[in-house]
Formats: C-alpha cells, sequence, structure tokens
C-alpha cells in the first residue's frame, strides 16, 4: 500500500522546500515469534526466542518479551544488554513500517509524539498479536519506556509498560544490572540542589557562528598527564599563529575529556600563561572542595618571564565529545553503605567518573570499565555507570585486556561478516588462479624466521643461472589474492591496520585461517606468492629486475639457528644450503654496500622472555640474540621493498604508498654529543653517513658496551618513519636504510600497507585489475594516517606488554642487584639501563616523606652531583630492582641505589645483603 | 488563441438561438456549465486545484518560497503568475505558440490582484524588508473547451484556498544576525483569507446579447467581449474588453450588471465547494488526474 509522507526541509540557502516521499508499506513483516501461523515464514533476520527466558521479574511474573523504545535503547544498550537478560524484541524496531501499524502524524502532535504513538500502536499489536498465536503460552510485549507521558498514555491504553528503571529493579535474580543502567537523572532538579560549579556551555549553533566570525577556535582538546588542572588545545586548521592553546583551571576547562572536540575562546595577552611544570594528580575525594581548588590553581601561577607566555584560553563549548569506555578501577568511598563511588581510570588524562553501584566491594581491586554519561554543571566529577568487569588487578588476562584497551588496538574476534569473505576449506590452486600466475614450485624455495613463528609471509631462493650470474628471488605471501578490496575482510583488516604482537600473544591483523595456514609460505604445500626477482652478478650488482604473481613449494622452513648450522656446516651440500650459502655471501656484499652509502645500524635493547609452559609466566628474561642469518633476510627484504618502491613510484607517481624517515633535526643529536664528549669521543651527526662512521669509531677498549650504549642514545635522537602517498609529499627520503625510496612489501600478513603495496605492483605489472579508492590519493591518504596511528599504537601497546611481563618477572624474582649504565642524567634522576634485563628505569633521589639531598644539575656536561657523589652519563651503577605495588592501579618497576654509596640515599648493603638469598631460594624452586 | 472555424450556417444558427435565449448546449444566457473543482492535487506544491468548465481543463498549482520584499513594500509578500499553455491544450500551442495568450493571461491575473483588499499581503510578510513569502502562482492549461479566463480564475481562487504556508519564525541573536527557524509540526501553518479574491465572468455579445461562459463555437460568433473581475460581495475590481469589435455603452453597463449578479452566485457556489471539500479531511479519498 502506498502512503505519501510530506515534510518541510530548510534548505541550505536559507529556504525552505517542501518535501513529499512515497512510503510503500509493507504488508509481509512477520511476528518474528516462531511458530507464529498467521504470520507464516514472512519473518526474515533474526527471530525471537520461541519461549522467553524467565527473567523472574515480580512486576511481570509471566514470561515476556520486552519492547523498549528508542531512547532506552540507545542509552541502555551498551550497558544493559547481556544475552539472555534482555530477549528484547529486535524485529519491533521495524514495525512501525509495516501495514497495520503505521501510524501518521496527526494535527498538533510533533514527530516525537507521533513516534511515541506508533511505538504503542506497535506494543499493542504485538499483544494483541501473540494471544493468537499462543492462548495457553500467555506472552506478553512489555514496553519500556523512560518517558513517563508515553508511560501513562500506555497505561490508558492498556499496555502494560514501566520505565526502565523500574523494570530493572524488579528483576530479582539479576541484583547486578542497575549498576548498569545508564544514570539519567533529570538534569533540572540536580541543579537546584547543587552548587553550580561551571558555566554553562554555549549551543552548537552559536559555536559555528563563532568559529565562522573567529571569536572562538575549534581544536582538540588534550589534557595533560601530569596536572590534571591543566589541558592543551589543538588547534584544526593550517594557521601559523595560536596552535596550540593553554587551559588552566578547573572552570576554563569547563568539562571537557581527553580527546573532545571543543570551542575555545582566546584571552587577551595580559591574561596569559607559561605552563605550569608542577606534577598535581587529583587526589580529592571530597565533592565540596572547590575552594580549595582554587588554591591549587594559584599554585600553577608561577612568575615566568614575558617569552614563556602562551596563548591561553577557555573551553566555552563541545563540538564533538568522544567519550569511550574507560578502564580504571574504583575508589571506594569513604561512607559505609554508600552507592556513589569515585572511579579512577587508568589514563590519567580522563577526569575520575562518579558511577553508583551496589557491589563496590566485589569490585574493589578489579580492573573495571565505566562508561560516561553525563557531566552536570553542578558536578565536580562527570557520572557515569558501570559497564564490565574485567578481572582482578594483575591477572595476566584482565592486564593484557586493560593494555589492548588502552591502546586501542582492536582486538575483538572478527565478526562472521569478515569471515564470510574467507575461502571455503578445503582450499586448492584452481585454474583460474593459475592465470597472470607464473609457476615456480621447481625452484629451491626456503624461509627463514623466529622460531614458533606461523604466520610465514617471505621466502627466499638463490639459483647460479646458465650465463654465470645468480638468480635471487624474494617471495612475499600473496595476501592481496584473498583479501579484495573494499569487502568487509578487507575494511577490518584496514582498520586494525598491523598486527600486534604482545609478549605471549598476537593479534592478528587477518583471520587466522590466512595469517598462519593459507597465506603463511609454510614447506612442502603448494602457496600463492607475489615474487620479485632479480638476476645479480656475483658482487650483488641488479642486473635485471621482474615481478610477478607466482605459485611456490617452499622446501623447508628454517629457523635463523637452523639456517645458520646449515651455513657453516661443511657437511652440508644440498640445494637448500647451497641456495643459503649463495644468500648470505650477497647479503653480506648487500650490506657492506649499503653501510658505505650511510644506513644506520642502530640498535635497542630488545627482551625475549623465556615462558613457563604451563602458567605462562615469564620465567627468565634475555635479550635477542643477533646472527648472520637474522641480517641475510632483512638484507633482502630490504632490497624487495626498495625495487618495489621504485617500481610503484614510477608506475603511479601520484598515488603511491611509501615509507619515509625524515633526517631528525640537529637539536635532537645534542645529547648524543655531549655524552660522547664526556667520554673523549667524537660523534659527527651532519649526515648520516658521518654518523655512521663516527659511530662506528666510537670505541673504547676499558669499556666494550660503551658503543652499543652509544647506538641506543642515537635510536632515541631518531624520528618516526611514516607511510606517506607519494602525491602528498615531495620528501621521500629515508634517513635510517638512507635510501632515496622506500616502502613496505614483505609482510603483507601482518602489516596492511603492504597489501595496498601489493595491489599497486599487482596493476602496475597487469596482474590484477585496478579499482577507484587505489588511485585516489586522499584516500590513501586517510589509510596512511591510519596505519602511523595504529603502528604507533602497537609499539606503544607491545612497550606496556613487555613492561608488564617485566613486573611479572621481578614479582616472582623478588628483589635483585644488578649493574647498570646511566642512559640520562636528570635534574632529580637518572635514568639507567641494565643491560642484563634490557631493563630501562629511573632512580630518583628525592623521596616523599625523605629530606631532599642536596642536588647540584649541570646542563652542559650532563652530571648531577648528589651530596658528594658525581653521576655521568655512562657511569656504571648498581641498582637494586623491586616490584612497587603502593599504588595497585599503576604498579611499576622501582630501582634504587646501591653503589656508589652515598649515605642516606643509597640502599645500605647490610640490607640488600639479606634480599637477594630471598630470590635465590626462589630461582632454586625454579631450577628444580 | 485557441479557437474553432464555424461555417456561416452554423454561426447564424447559433446567433439565433441566443436571441432566443436558446444556447446549442440547452443552457441560458446566464448559466455555467458544470464546474468540477477537486484542490490538493500535486503534493508538493503549498496548494494546488484542478478546475474543469466543460472541456476547459485547468490546473494550477501555488508554491510558497522564502524571497525578499519588494523596494517599493517593505512589508509586503508578493504573487507571480506564470500561465503555461500546454501543447495538450491544442497543437498551436506547440513551441512557443501559447507565449502570447500566456502572458495576456499572466497579465490580467496580476491586474485583478493589483489591490490591497483581493488578497492580504501584509500576512505574507515574514520579517519587513529581508523575508516575505512570494507565491508563485503556476497555471496550467490542460485542455481548452472556451472561457479560460473564468476557469483559470475559479482554479486560482481555489488553489489559494487550498494554500498552506509553513510558519517560520525569525530568531535573532545578539550579533544581529537572523536565522530562520522552521516549524516541525506539518500541521503548523498559514491559510490564505480568499474572501476577497475575485472570480473574472467573460461576457460575451453574441448578435444583441451577451451570455457568460461562452463555449468555443460561440467565442467563435463573438466580435467583442467583457472580461468582468468580481468579489463575492460583488464589488467589481477590474473591468477588460478583448476581442476587435466595439461595443456601446449601454450595453457595457449592462453586461456590468449580468457580471455582478452571475459572478456573485459563482463565488457562493464556490466558497461552498471547498468548505465541503475541507470538511472530508486528509482521509478524503483523491479523484486526482485518472479519475
Amino acid at each position: 500500500m502506498l502512503k505519501s509522507k510530506t515534510f518541510l526541509k530548510k534548505t541550505r540557502a536559507g529556504g525552505v522546500m517542501k518535501i513529499v516521499r512515497e512510503h510503500y508499506l509493507r504488508d509481509d513483516i512477520g511476528c518474528g515469534a516462531p511458530g507464529c501461523a498467521a504470520c507464516g515464514g514472512a519473518h526474515e533476520g533474526p527471530a525471537l526466542e520461541p519461549q522467553p527466558q524467565d527473567p523472574a521479574s515480580s512486576l511481570c511474573p509471566r514470561p515476556h518479551y520486552l519492547l523498549p523504545d528508542t531512547n532506552v535503547l540507545l542509552h541502555q544498550i551498551v550497558s544493559a544488554w547481556r544475552p539472555g537478560t534482555w530477549a528484547s524484541v529486535a524485529s519491533s524496531l521495524r514495525l512501525p513500517g509495516s501495514l497495520e501499524t503505521y501510524v501518521e502524524q496527526e494535527q498538533g502532535e510533533n514527530a516525537n509524539d507521533r513516534n511515541d504513538r506508533a511505538i504503542r500502536v506497535a506494543a499493542k499489536w504485538y499483544n494483541e498479536h501473540l494471544k493468537n498465536v499462543s492462548a495457553e503460552n500467555q506472552l506478553q510485549v512489555i514496553f519500556i519506556t523512560n518517558d513517563r507521558k508515553n508511560k501513562e498514555k500506555a497505561v490508558e491504553e492498556g499496555i502494560p509498560a514501566f520505565t526502565c528503571e523500574e523494570y530493572v529493579k524488579s528483576l530479582t535474580a539479576n541484583p547486578e544490572l542497575i549498576d548498569r543502567l545508564a544514570c539519567l537523572s533529570d538534569e533540572g532538579n540536580e541543579i537546584e540542589s547543587g552548587k553550580v560549579i561551571f558555566t554553562e556551555h554555549l549551543p552548537l549553533s552559536k559555536l559555528q557562528q563563532g568559529i565562522k566570525s573567529g571569536t572562538y577556535l575549534q581544536g582538540t582538546f588534550r589534557a595533560s598527564r601530569e596536572n590534571y588542572l591543566e589541558a592543551t588545545v589543538w588547534i584544526h586548521g593550517d594557521s601559523e599563529e595560536n596552535k596550540e592553546i593553554i587551559i588552566q583551571g578547573l572552570k576554563h576547562l569547563n568539562r571537557a575529556i581527553h580527546e573532545d572536540i571543543v570551542a575555545v575562546e582566546l584571552f587577551p595577552k595580559s591574561q596569559w600563561v607559561a605552563p605550569s611544570s608542577v606534577v598535581l594528580h587529583d587526589e580529592g575525594l571530597n565533592e565540596d572542595d572547590v575552594e580549595k581548588e582554587e588554591e591549587k590553581e594559584q599554585m600553577l601561577k608561577t612568575a615566568v618571564s614575558e617569552k614563556m607566555l602562551k596563548p591561553t584560553g577557555r573551553v566555552v563549548g563541545i563540538i564533538k565529545r568522544n567519550w569511550r569506555p574507560y578502564c580504571g578501577m574504583l575508589s571506594k568511598s569513604g561512607i559505609k553503605e554508600s552507592r556513589r563511588h569515585l572511579f579512577t581510570p587508568a589514563d590519567k588524562r580522563i577526569p575520575r567518573i562518579r558511577i553508583e553501584t551496589r557491589q563496590a566491594s566485589t569490585l574493589e581491586g578489579r580492573r573495571i570499565i565505566v562508561a560516561i554519561d553525563g557531566w552536570p554543571r553542578n558536578s565536580r566529577y562527570p557520572n557515569g555507570h558501570f559497564v564490565k568487569n574485567l578481572g582482578d588487578v594483575g591477572e595476566k588476562e584482565t592486564e593484557t585486556e586493560v593494555l589492548l584497551l588502552e591502546h586501542d588496538v582492536p582486538h575483538q574476534p572478527f565478526s562472521q561478516a569478515v569471515l564470510s569473505f574467507l575461502p571455503k576449506m578445503p582450499w586448492s590452486i584452481t585454474e583460474r588462479d593459475m592465470k597472470n600466475r607464473e609457476d615456480l614450485r621447481h625452484l629451491c624455495v626456503c624461509s627463514v624466521d623466529p622460531p614458533g613463528c606461523t604466520d610465514i609471509d617471505d621466502a627466499l631462493h638463490c639459483r647460479e643461472l646458465e650465463n654465470g650470474n645468480l638468480e635471487v628471488g624474494v617471495h612475499i605471501a600473496d595476501v592481496s589474492h584473498f583479501i579484495r578490496p573494499g569487502n568487509a575482510l578487507d575494511q577490518e583488516s584496514a582498520r586494525r591496520g598491523t598486527t600486534v604482537y604482545l609478549c605471549e600473544k598476537r593479534i592478528d591483523m587477518v583471520p587466522e585461517l590466512l595469517s598462519s595456514n593459507l597465506c603463511s609460505l609454510r614447506s612442502n604445500v603448494d602457496r600463492l606468492a607475489f615474487s620479485c626477482i632479480w638476476e645479480m652478478n656475483h658482487n650483488a650488482e641488479i642486473l635485471n629486475t621482474r615481478f610477478t604473481k607466482s605459485v611456490i613449494n617452499s622446501k623447508a622452513s628454517l629457523t635463523y639457528a637452523e639456517a645458520q648450522m646449515r651455513i657453516d656446516s661443511a657437511a652440508m651440500n644440498d640445494d637448500i644450503t647451497t641456495s643459503l650459502r649463495g644468500l648470505n655471501k650477497l647479503a653480506k656484499i648487500l650490506k657492506k654496500r649499503r653501510i658505505e652509502k650511510g644506513a644506520l645500524t642502530l640498535s635497542s635493547p630488545e627482551v625475549r622472555f623465556h615462558m613457563d609452559s604451563e602458567t605462562h609466566d615469564p620465567i627468565d628474561l634475555q635479550t635477542k640474540e643477533l646472527r648472520e642469518t637474522n641480517s641475510m633476510v632483512e638484507e633482502f627484504m630490504l632490497l624487495a621493498n626498495i625495487s618495489v618502491a621504485k617500481k610503484i613510484h614510477e608506475e603511479f607517481s601520484e598515488h603511491a604508498l611509501l615509507r619515509k624517515h625524515p633526517a631528525p633535526p640537529p637539536s635532537n643529536y645534542e645529547i648524543l654529543v655531549k655524552a660522547a664528549k664526556s667520554k673523549n669521543l667524537e660523534i659527527k651527526t651532519d649526515t648520516a653517513k658521518s654518523l655512521a662512521d663516527s659511530l662506528d669509531r666510537a670505541e673504547s677498549p676499558t669499556f666494550p658496551y660503551l658503543n652499543t650504549l652509544l647506538r641506543i642514545l642515537a635510536t632515541r635522537c631518531m624520528m618516526q618513519a611514516v607511510y606517506f602517498c607519494s602525491g602528498m609529499d615531495n620528501d621521500f627520503h629515508h634517513y635510517g636504510l638512507a635510501s632515496p625510496i622506500y616502502t613496505h612489501f614483505t609482510s603483507p600478513i601482518r602489516r596492511y600497507a603492504d597489501i595496498i603495496v601489493h595491489r599497486l605492483l599487482a596493476v602496475a605489472i597487469g596482474a590484477d585489475c585496478t579499482y577507484p579508492e587505489l588511485t585516489d590519493k586522499h584516500k590513501l591518504a586517510d589509510i596512511c594516517k591510519n596505519l602511523n596511528f595504529r603502528h604507533k599504537m602497537a609499539q606503544y601497546a607491545q612497550r606496556a606488554s613487555v613492561a608488564f611481563h617485566t613486573q611479572l618477572f621481578f614479582k616472582s624474582k623478588g628483589i635483585v642487584s644488578e649493574e647498570a649504565y646511566i642512559l640520562f642524567v636528570r635534574k632529580n634522576a637518572i635514568v639507567v639501563l641494565i643491560p642484563k634485563y634490557g631493563l630501562e628505569g629511573t632512580v630518583f633521589f628525592e623521596e616523599k616523606d625523605k629530606p631532599k639531598p642536596r642536588l647540584v644539575y649541570d646542563d652542559e656536561i650532563p652530571s648531577l652531583k648528589v651530596e658528594d657523589t658525581v653521576f655521568h652519563i655512562f657511569d656504571k651503577v648498581k641498582v637494586k630492582i623491586m616490584l612497587d605495588s603502593s599504588n595497585l592501579q599503576h604498579q611499576k618497576i622501582r630501582m634504587s641505589l646501591v653503589e656508589p654509596q652515598i649515605p642516606g640515599i643509597s640502599i645500605s648493603t647490610d640490607n640488600s645483603n639479606m634480599d637477594p638469598k630471598e630470590p635465590e631460594r626462589k630461582k632454586m624452586k625454579l631450577k628444580k | 488563441m485557441a479557437s474553432v472555424s464555424l461555417s456561416e450556417a452554423e454561426k447564424v444558427y447559433i446567433v439565433h438561438g441566443v436571441q432566443e435565449d436558446l444556447r446549442v448546449d440547452g443552457r441560458g444566457c446566464e448559466d455555467y456549465r458544470c464546474v468540477e473543482v477537486e484542490t490538493d492535487v500535486v503534493s508538493n506544491t503549498s496548494g494546488s486545484a484542478r478546475v474543469k468548465l466543460g472541456h476547459t481543463d485547468i490546473l494550477v498549482g501555488v508554491k510558497a518560497e522564502m524571497g525578499t520584499p519588494k523596494l517599493e513594500k517593505p512589508n509586503e509578500g508578493y504573487l507571480e503568475f506564470f500561465v503555461d499553455c500546454s501543447a495538450n491544450a491544442t497543437p498551436e500551442f506547440e513551441g512557443r505558440g501559447g507565449d502570447d495568450l500566456g502572458t495576456e493571461i499572466a497579465n490580467t491575473l496580476y491586474r485583478i490582484f493589483n489591490n490591497k483588499s483581493s488578497i492580504d499581503l501584509k500576512s505574507l510578510c515574514i520579517s519587513p524588508r529581508e523575508h516575505c513569502w512570494v507565491l508563485y502562482v503556476d497555471v496550467l492549461l490542460l485542455e481548452c473547451g472556451g472561457n479560460l479566463f473564468d476557469a483559470i480564475s475559479v482554479a486560482v481562487k481555489a488553489a489559494l484556498f487550498n494554500t498552506r504556508i509553513p510558519r517560520v519564525r525569525v530568531l535573532e541573536d545578539e550579533e544581529g544576525s537572523k536565522d530562520i527557524e522552521l516549524s516541525d509540526d506539518p500541521y503548523d501553518c498559514i491559510r490564505l483569507s480568499v474572501e476577497n479574491v475575485p472570480c473574472i465572468v467573460t461576457l460575451c455579445k453574441i448578435g444583441y446579447r451577451h451570455v457568460v461562459d461562452a463555449t468555443l463555437q460561440e467565442e467563435a460568433c463573438s466580435l467583442a467581449s467583457l472580461l468582468v473581475s468580481v468579489t463575492s460581495k460583488g464589488v467589481v475590481t477590474c473591468m477588460r474588453k478583448v476581442g476587435k469589435g466595439s461595443l456601446d455603452p449601454e450595453s457595457i453597463f449592462e453586461m456590468m450588471e449580468t457580471g455582478k449578479r452571475v459572478g456573485k452566485v459563482l463565488h457562493t457556489s464556490l466558497q461552498s465547494v471547498l468548505h465541503k471539500e475541507e470538511s472530508l479531511g486528509p482521509k478524503r479519498q483523491k479523484v486526482g488526474f485518472l479519475g
């Protein structure tokens, strides 16, 4: 049946337009109840449960379905949805479009009223309909709404209706559900009761006008980690001045939360302030300490020179909230029986959140997730509600979950939609796959990877040609064959951007079937690959490069150690070994040539945990060992990446996805130069080449570890390498590798960038067809932005995971004393590196309750004089390592000085003599 | 102009008939043919009406759009007329063939509405000198069966009666910039008062007598006709002579009197039909174009 719907719309030009839409009402939408004869099979999509599970509501004892109204659904779905408890009528949302329940707007009725009435009609229809279906079951549909008027009207019309709160409270079997209700108390009532702390946010229309006219500035709000009363707003747009605005004081922050998009009003210059260097953490439990806050705010205002002043302003309105559920812990209220508690998020940039819960005692000491509902003007803290209990603090699962959530790593299992695009098993290579593909199965290809690697994305081969030259091939898993552009699988991998490797867990970018099976170039199975094949002479000069999609059959998957062993043992002379030897020989030449060009070899202390196979607790920690074969594989990967980068840039000069590594500004090197100078060494930093050379020369016969330390320091000076679209930038240089052009091609299983590069290359050689988004440089730039973000986050998550495992390790090990080197000297602390564990930590000389020692800091050398002892960079010290659990939320490794001895500062040897025995005993146990 | 060619004998037959107060279709000299009116026929207009008068078939759509008031009348809205002579009506209208007639009719409509009493233009003003409603009255000739002017004027009146203009509010902020806010209730709208909207009565001089609502054949027998626009109270707002013949002052006076008399009756019956239709409410089954 056809109905027409007419409505008026304001056009952008300010006119009024009348729009007429035709509505075709369907008469074939079923009620969704299985076994309903009247509707037959008319219903598609999710069906209702045949017999709704009885949630034991005291208000309605009969089995029933729930029909929540839109607002209830919107506000509560995140919190209240738990399978089984809410046998919700999902299909009911579609009902207002069907024939029996269509409602036309009446005179004097606004759109909301109409919707309310439509839902009531639907509820009524359902109740009558279900009565017909199964009279004996007496199924009921309960209408849930928070709108008082709507509820009254529904009750008048004979529909069983409750507010959300009433209903949830009646669920006697599930008392914990109440906590999950989003608190939506009428804001109007609270204003009367409480004191208004904040000024009102301006409405969006005014903000937009203000931004247009320039009175307000729009930007992203970034709270400070160190000081809860300070934040900066990064102004959007390209204007050079006032790029960063400081906001100080609770009132000026005006309820903005980290990552919100806000509008700021800039103060006149006379009110500008300098960023304060005070560390302030919000510790007040009491609500009424607003006056105290003002005192604290005074503290921020330090007398500073004119130059230090930065643009300052205040938040006038919120353009877009960027709230997400936050991880953290409950700070239980001091008042007994109180249901209101404060929640302290793990991220220090997020304010504490007030939540209401009855299960405070069970939630104490656990990591929980809380969502913010709102921040009324009279409240010191935002209001929120409890969402999920992650588990006990310190539990491995819980902490992993927390660090994934906090680093925004998408780690949910792949959805059905994504999985539906996977190839059907059993999979085999078909004729169609062979189109545009070379058969390289006869080649003696092998892969070399770290032990335990299941996602093998590269394999190599090397053979002598008839003309005496060498043919070297790098074969990369052909992931783009399986992930077709634009489908759900592609979108999901693009979103994830990278596989995240944690200490004991891998968060895959693509589903496991692909990552560990179909794409993984395992030995003795046919696999699709993308090959890059060079013809080289024995001097490792490339004579000819060619790219092709191929089929390979790897003859062996080796670990680095195995490969090394084959190369070294003279007894082995099979095809694989000769191939490896050829590769190794060429790699050495390539590496030498690369280093001559100025590529940097930097180092960072990488650690590996030895896990207990049963408990998955770390037993031992060791730094990664590097073998010749590591660098052999690396060398060819670099070569392949560079070759591919050249090719795709040649073919697509405007939209090739490349990777660059900008040269760091000279000021970054200051610390390195100074540090070397203190050891009478000279580091030149004018070019990458001179840096590499001077690093090579910086050796000290008495101090063999010095060179490594210098390289670690040099790493810290570097900039972040980033992906970019060639059409959007003109500086392609990769500083670290000393290559004019570079991209990522060799790990498509774990990096999305490689998939795009594969697609570009496939189009370039005519092996695959293109698609519109591939040649849209703005889309590509967006992808790059996301990838760069994901890579950074993945790195942080990885570091956090290592840090957590280090904690676990020291927790089991107890207190140990180790030798360490000073990496940095700070004003009140030294940063040390313990080579044995690759662990870095800070030794503080100022402690809260202890008298402050005499500290003299010299920025030039740099050195720090504590009482009578002077600390220089690279000095060898001895430190005691222990786990500091005083703050449950942020457990950390604490280090204190043992040697050299400074009275009152370093830990006396008697104590440290006693402690090490303890871990000794533990170690013995482990050995057994 | 749409016309038919008649033989001399036919003309004599018609003229003689009129002389005897006997018209070819059996009407008297002051009788209208049966008029069919339906409003709200085009849903994406603000108001519309379709009028059938014998074979004459007219569709009028009124579209309200926001505009700026004319300089000389800063606190009034205004009406714009456009007449489209569709080639459906007669092949003569093909191409630009109907332009002259269209302009003539549009000009006539401008003239009869060019006075303060016919419609309250002040109610169309939103904010003086800045915003007002402009009513675009589009007339579409679907078929010509004589007496176009009368049929069009009836259709325009019916369409204006049917017109619903959305109610808007002007919001002013501190900086003086104005913003227009639209009511989100589609029933919240302004209706125009059509009490004083005049209708045209065309009187055709045939022989010594004059007839109202002439058919095409009758128009072919007439050398001159008088177009009188009359309000429901019988007030003549505008008068115009059409055709190449001349009229003597005495007969003009007679024709005006007839015009007033007939016009009043026309208004009353139109008004009652419109109210009757409205009382059927929005659930009324529409006849539309297929009926």
